[in-house]
């Protein structure tokens, strides 16, 4: 039974990257958008602000606002990518060692806890509430599910078989819902970069002595 | 351009209820066509996680849910859903994914139109980056394909169509107030040669006004002619295609938008000028120094330049001898989203403004994560959410107000207008001035 599960997941993970390279590969079919304006500064610059300074808190009002959903969504995000790792080691059978697995722990159990709280905020709070629809709440539920067995799966190695059907669900579930920003997330920072950084408004230089 | 025929204020409501099966198809179909591989990703990766609602001017000042950058955002992503996506198809209801239907269509006009302003902000602070001003104006031109441009709107691109700039200003007449303000000019500076040259072949600069200045703050383009008799340059206006505004760009109708900013275009090789100066106007500057080589498919052959930076080229060069005490009451800055956000034009005018007044004060916050003023995205000429737009303002009549300045320099003429209402619904108490006539107060001759 576990070798069946184990090469579901491995299958179901495959089919949720192939599903995800063709939808990048369908936004193309959108038609690509050709750029005419002369640059007043580098693209290039401005993608490296998109994944660096640009996701500090302090550039943001929102996020400083909102300094413990950043925390929050932050956490989340590590433990989801602690997570895969783990779930990797344990397909490829790969013994990871204790203190390594106390640290899968702690970032698991972290990111759980701000998984759990994202999404009693997200039931409770009625302006964000209006603004999400079922797939936000199924989401973040089976990310909950999925995280909440890996953790316990750390502690006992029994609940392997759960693990990894929660495992295959989640794989089969990234590509049609929302969680196939997991590939978008990175797509659309590179165009904010460029957009930005091509017109020289990101990263701020001071081009005088103001 | 194959154009429906466009309502009348009265008919609008009309228009929008007679609406045709075929009118609908046309918006989707529009909708399509504007569609990109960089909308389509955008499309699909908004995470709904809300943290963009407190960077919108409209929702902080009314807490009001349709204000939320990713509500307003999310009516278009229903329709994408529902049109080109899988689940969207198959369970509509598990990402709500709607047709679009007569009151899904009154809901755009009242959201897309009426509850943005194009500013931008919230790309900079949402957590996946997504250019939502963008989508939104796209969505906003699936509209403007079957007339359902807010009237007040759809009457100022109509005027500049037909008469060649938004104010319907006969060319006599321009031609005139030149002349008019070219003698303000001499008496100002005391010298009976100064003038202000309109098509003078060959000129370094053609210099583009917009078109409310001629009508109703004429000294702000004496103010610029001062600034260039003052740096001695080689500049002219044109008698024909001056204005730098371009409202196409607020309906979200590329076509119209082309046709608008071919003609500096058209200006600047009749003239053979080198570089194109923008006067200070936010949405003008985005427009023809962004947006219109898109819109052409064309590289230009010439510099675009806002006044912005040639003054401060004066200023670095020594052209320009200012003195800021001639300025004493303490001025602070508004940032025009679309020069700045979007333009790239942000410390050019803290550098004049340094230069040109004894106390400049930042107001908080600044530069591109600075609030829109609510009179951008043609709000101005939409009389219909005018109630909106002020109660919108309050965030930045806020601003204002911390500040203690007695002077708002403003680079953007339909921000000055919104400026001005608001100082008055506000009782801020302030002054509102372009950054030409600052400078042109502190001119050393």
């Amino acid at each position: 039974m576990l070798t069946i599960l184990k090469w579901g997941v491995v299958a179901s993970f495959l089919n949720c990257i192939t599903f995800l390279i063709i939808m990048v590969l369908k936004t193309s079919s959108f038609g690509k958008m050709p750029v005419y304006a002369k640059p007043q500064g580098k693209g290039k610059e401005g993608i490296f602000y998109a994944f660096g300074k640009g996701m500090m808190p302090w550039e943001k009002d929102s996020a400083r606002r909102h300094i413990l959903t950043y925390i929050g969504g932050m956490l989340y995000h590590g433990g989801i990518f602690a997570a895969f790792f783990y779930l990797f080691s344990l397909v490829i059978s790969f013994e990871i060692s204790k203190p390594l697995k106390f640290l899968f722990s702690l970032l698991i159990g972290l990111g759980f806890f701000s998984g759990v709280s994202l999404l009693v905020k997200r039931i409770l709070l009625v302006s964000l509430r209006k603004i999400s629809c079922a797939d936000d709440f199924a989401a973040n539920l089976v990310v909950d599910v999925f995280l909440a067995l890996a953790l316990l799966n750390t502690f006992y190695p029994g609940l392997k078989t759960y693990f990894y059907a929660i495992s295959i669900i989640l794989f089969l579930y990234v590509p049609v819902g929302k969680i196939r920003h997991c590939v978008f997330f990175f797509y659309t920072r590179i165009l904010f970069g460029l957009f930005y950084g091509r017109r020289g408004v990101l990263p701020k230089k001071m081009k005088f002595n103001t | 351009m194959n154009k429906e025929k466009r309502p009348s204020k009265d008919s609008f409501e009309d228009r929008i209820e007679n609406i045709r099966p075929e009118d609908i198809k046309k918006v989707l179909q529009v909708f399509r066509y504007k569609l990109n591989n960089q909308s389509a990703a955008y499309l699909n990766s908004c995470v709904h996680c809300g943290l963009c609602a407190d960077s919108c001017h409209y929702y902080l000042a009314t807490g009001e849910i349709p204000s939320i950058p990713a509500y307003k955002l999310g009516l278009i992503e229903k329709i994408f859903k529902k049109n080109f996506t899988f689940l969207g198809r198959k369970a509509p209801g598990w990402v709500k994914a709607k047709d679009l239907t007569k009151d899904m269509l009154r809901e755009w006009i009242d959201s897309l139109f009426g509850r943005c302003t194009l500013c931008g902000r919230c790309s900079l602070n949402c957590s996946v980056g997504l250019n939502i001003a963008y989508l939104i104006r796209a969505a906003r031109g699936a509209l403007a394909s079957v007339g359902l441009v807010p009237p007040g709107l759809q009457s100022t691109i109509d005027t500049a169509i037909e008469k060649g700039n938004n104010m319907g200003l006969p060319k006599e007449d321009w031609i005139e107030t030149v002349e008019w303000l070219e003698e303000e000019l001499r008496a100002e500076v005391n010298d009976p040669q100064a003038e202000i040259p309109l098509d003078r072949k060959g000129s370094r600069l053609l210099y583009t006004v917009n078109p409310r200045e001629p009508m109703f703050f004429p000294l702000s383009i004496v103010a610029v002619a001062k600034i260039f008799y003052a740096a001695r340059e080689s500049w002219t206006l044109s008698s024909e295609n001056y204005d730098v505004t371009n409202y196409g760009f607020y309906s979200g109708d590329d076509d119209v938008s082309a046709l608008i900013s071919e003609r500096l275009v058209k200006s600047m090789e009749k003239l053979g000028t080198q570089t194109l100066v923008l006067a200070e106007c936010g949405h003008g500057f985005n427009s023809n120094r962004w947006e219109a080589p898109e819109w052409l498919t064309r590289k230009y052959g010439f510099e675009v330049k806002s006044i912005l930076q040639i003054v401060t080229e004066y200023i670095q060069k020594g052209r320009l001898k200012l003195d800021p005490s001639k300025n004493p009451e303490p001025v602070t800055l508004h940032d025009p989203c679309n020069l700045v956000r979007f333009g790239g034009i942000v410390e050019e005018q803290r550098y004049i403004l340094k230069q040109a007044v004894a106390r400049f004060i930042e107001m908080n916050p600044n530069r591109e994560k600075n609030f829109c003023c609510g009179g951008g995205g043609g709000q101005l000429a939409m009389t219909r959410f005018a109630k909106r737009r002020l109660e919108a303002g309050k965030i930045k009549a806020d601003q204002i107000k911390e500040t203690k300045a007695k002077i708002v320099a403003s680079p953007c003429h339909n921000c000055i207008d919104q400026l001005l209402e608001l100082s008055k619904h506000f009782d801020l108490r302030v002054k509102i001035k372009t950054v030409a006539e600052i400078v042109a107060d502190a001119l050393i001759i």
